[in-house]
């Protein structure tokens, strides 16, 4: 950077500076090391899985995809803001059956729908109202939540599954069939995940969001309201889980009470494999599609490559450390 | 005591956790465009006074007045809303943000989109150049993350960050205290700028000669009592660290 009057040699500097700019600014995203994950699984699968690369396979590595994404952007808009969500996968069960349970008794679709949805905010907005009033590790507390509506399912259901066989225009508007043999719900996932970029990177809540996780105390000297940014963060967590398990639900026609088991662990592992820290204060939603985007195609790609179903969580259990390990490499230099 | 004398004034305050008093009925008065020091040594009361005065801990007893009107503030929000802002030593910005989002923190410009408040990225921009300029520190972006700063340039963006948005009276706690002497001095610079762009500065510190050069007064606590207020002509640095140090009440000099 030379002084302003001399004009030639600043630019010239400024030009030649600019790679190294550049480089800087990509290390400073946390998608970099998402994005790489992403071509390596994509790649490796393609070599070695015979059919990865067909349409079918695509479709379903999508639909996958969209339901874990749809959690894990709550979970990351949450994590940024220095809160964990483990009850996702008990509310995303505990709304499906909700649903359900509604719609076999003759109420309307979409009346179903928003009242399985107002069920799980209540509970995000309990979860959120008893970490920042007790000021309790959310961790802990929401491990308690998860327990705690899980056992709340399998006692209303006596253990059993619902079938539910409809069609309505909800039914298709969230989980119906598209040309290609995609899902209504990958369109759900990407629209929401936009959305979420969007409020994340170009809104005063995004900038309250990450200053909540990254600093509380800084931000609340700055008049942030941190509690009240963190209880929106945990109804927006449980709505997602709820639209994701309704999602699921049309898809499938039934619902069992262990419904969503595990879907808290896999989305905090799609989460971290998008460069979000656990510790909060830095991530993207964008690293997030592309770390739901990998368990997906791990998903199916260990299947068409003839590996029996149950390396799954190991490969998934391999691919997060290996991502925490980049991601923290890339940003130490 | 003259109407309109003092933007700060506060008479009689006591504070006790579990009956030990923090504070017992002490009076400060921070004038307009006056830079105070507030000194004394750990666990003088300090801190406890400026959190009372702040809204984040209730007096148990005393009477606030800013701008000469009586008042109460029940959170930290109440008395920012008036023209109140704290910068924490190690708490000021937050290091994993960019600086231009750091600097508009809890009060970023916005364009409406439909119902949707957006960023507006240009102005954020424009206006951190623009004052970091004045402050004269140079960086490759505004949206780089606070961390590429040094200690002195985080507080003095901090500065910068109240003088923009005309905050009345600036509470720095402990501001210098991390910092090398040049980048003291600096900081030092942007206190006096702030006072003559017409603010009201609380300098705290357990270290008289970080404030001496500033200071237009000098408060000094001990055991929750003041034991001392004078303007800066009237007092020694060493006598006031000797003060602090021994906490004895000079005969003539304790009161103002």
């Amino acid at each position: 950077m030379g002084p302003e009057t001399v004009e030639a040699p600043s630019t010239l500097a400024a030009r030649r500076r600019a790679p190294a700019a550049r480089l800087a600014a990509l290390r400073r995203s946390p998608e970099v090391g998402a994005l790489a994950g992403f071509l390596a699984v994509f790649l490796g699968f393609s070599a070695v899985a015979p059919h990865f690369l067909t349409l079918d396979s695509l479709a379903g590595i999508m639909t996958i995809a969209a339901e874990l994404g749809l959690v894990a952007i709550g979970v990351t808009l949450l994590m940024i803001a220095g809160e964990f969500d483990l009850s996702v996968g008990s509310v995303l069960g505990v709304s499906a059956m909700a649903f359900a349970l509604m719609a076999r008794a003759g109420a309307p679709h979409l009346v179903a729908f928003l009242a399985a949805l107002a069920l799980a905010a209540a509970i995000g907005a309990l979860n959120g109202w008893v970490v920042t009033r007790g000021r309790l590790p959310s961790f802990i507390v929401t491990l308690g939540s998860m327990m705690f509506w899980r056992g709340v399912l399998l006692a209303v259901t006596g253990g059993f599954p619902i079938a539910y066989e409809g069609t309505s225009a909800l039914f298709f508007a969230l989980s119906g069939r598209l040309p290609g043999g995609f899902h209504a719900s990958a369109l759900w996932f990407l629209a929401l995940a936009l959305a979420a970029t969007v409020v994340l990177t170009r809104t005063p809540f995004g900038n309250a969001l990450f200053a909540s996780g990254g600093n509380p105390q800084a931000a609340r000297a700055l008049g942030v309201d941190v509690d009240r940014v963190k209880r929106i963060g945990f109804v927006l967590t449980a709505v997602l889980a709820a639209l994701a398990g309704i999602i699921q639900f049309a898809r499938f026609g039934s619902v069992d009470p262990l419904r969503g088991e595990g879907v808290e662990l896999e989305a905090i592992a799609a989460t971290v494999t998008g460069g979000t820290l656990l510790t909060g204060g830095y991530g993207s939603v964008i690293g997030t599609v592309l770390g739901a985007l990998i368990v997906g195609m791990v998903r199916n790609g260990l299947v068409l490559a003839g590996a029996p179903a149950y390396w799954y969580r190991a490969f998934i259990g391999l691919i997060l450390v290996v991502a925490v390990i980049i991601n923290l490499r890339i940003r130490r230099r | 005591m003259a109407e309109g004398r003092w933007l700060v004034e506060m008479r009689g305050i006591v504070k006790r956790f579990d009956g030990v008093e923090a504070l017992a009925g002490v009076d400060f008065t921070v004038g307009y465009q006056e830079v105070v020091g507030l000194l004394g040594d750990n666990g003088a009361g300090k801190s406890t006074l400026i959190k009372v005065l702040t809204g984040v801990l209730p007096p148990d007893a005393g009477e606030i007045y800013f701008d000469g009107r009586p008042v109460r503030f029940r959170s930290p929000r109440e008395a920012r809303a008036l023209g109140i802002e704290t910068v924490y030593q190690d708490l000021a910005l937050v290091e994993m943000m960019s600086i231009a989002r750091n600097f508009f923190l809890g009060r970023e410009p916005v364009r409406f989109i439909g119902p949707l408040p957006v960023l507006d990225m240009v102005e954020m921009e424009r206006t951190t150049r623009r004052v970091l300029e004045e402050i004269g520190i140079r960086v490759r972006s505004v949206w780089e993350p606070v961390s590429v700063l040094s200690g002195g340039e985080r507080q003095s963006i901090a500065i910068g960050r109240a003088v923009h948005f005309g905050v009345r009276l600036l509470i720095l706690d402990e501001p210098t205290s991390a910092l090398s002497v040049r980048e003291t001095r600096k900081v030092l610079g942007y206190v006096e700028e702030a006072r003559r762009r017409g603010l009201s500065v609380i300098f705290i510190t357990h270290n008289i000669y970080h404030v001496y050069p500033v200071a237009d007064r000098l408060v000094i606590l001990s055991h929750g009592r003041k034991i001392g207020d004078f303007r800066k002509g009237d007092i020694s640095p060493e006598a006031v660290a000797e003060l602090i140090a021994g906490g004895a009440i000079l005969p003539e000099e304790g009161r103002p």
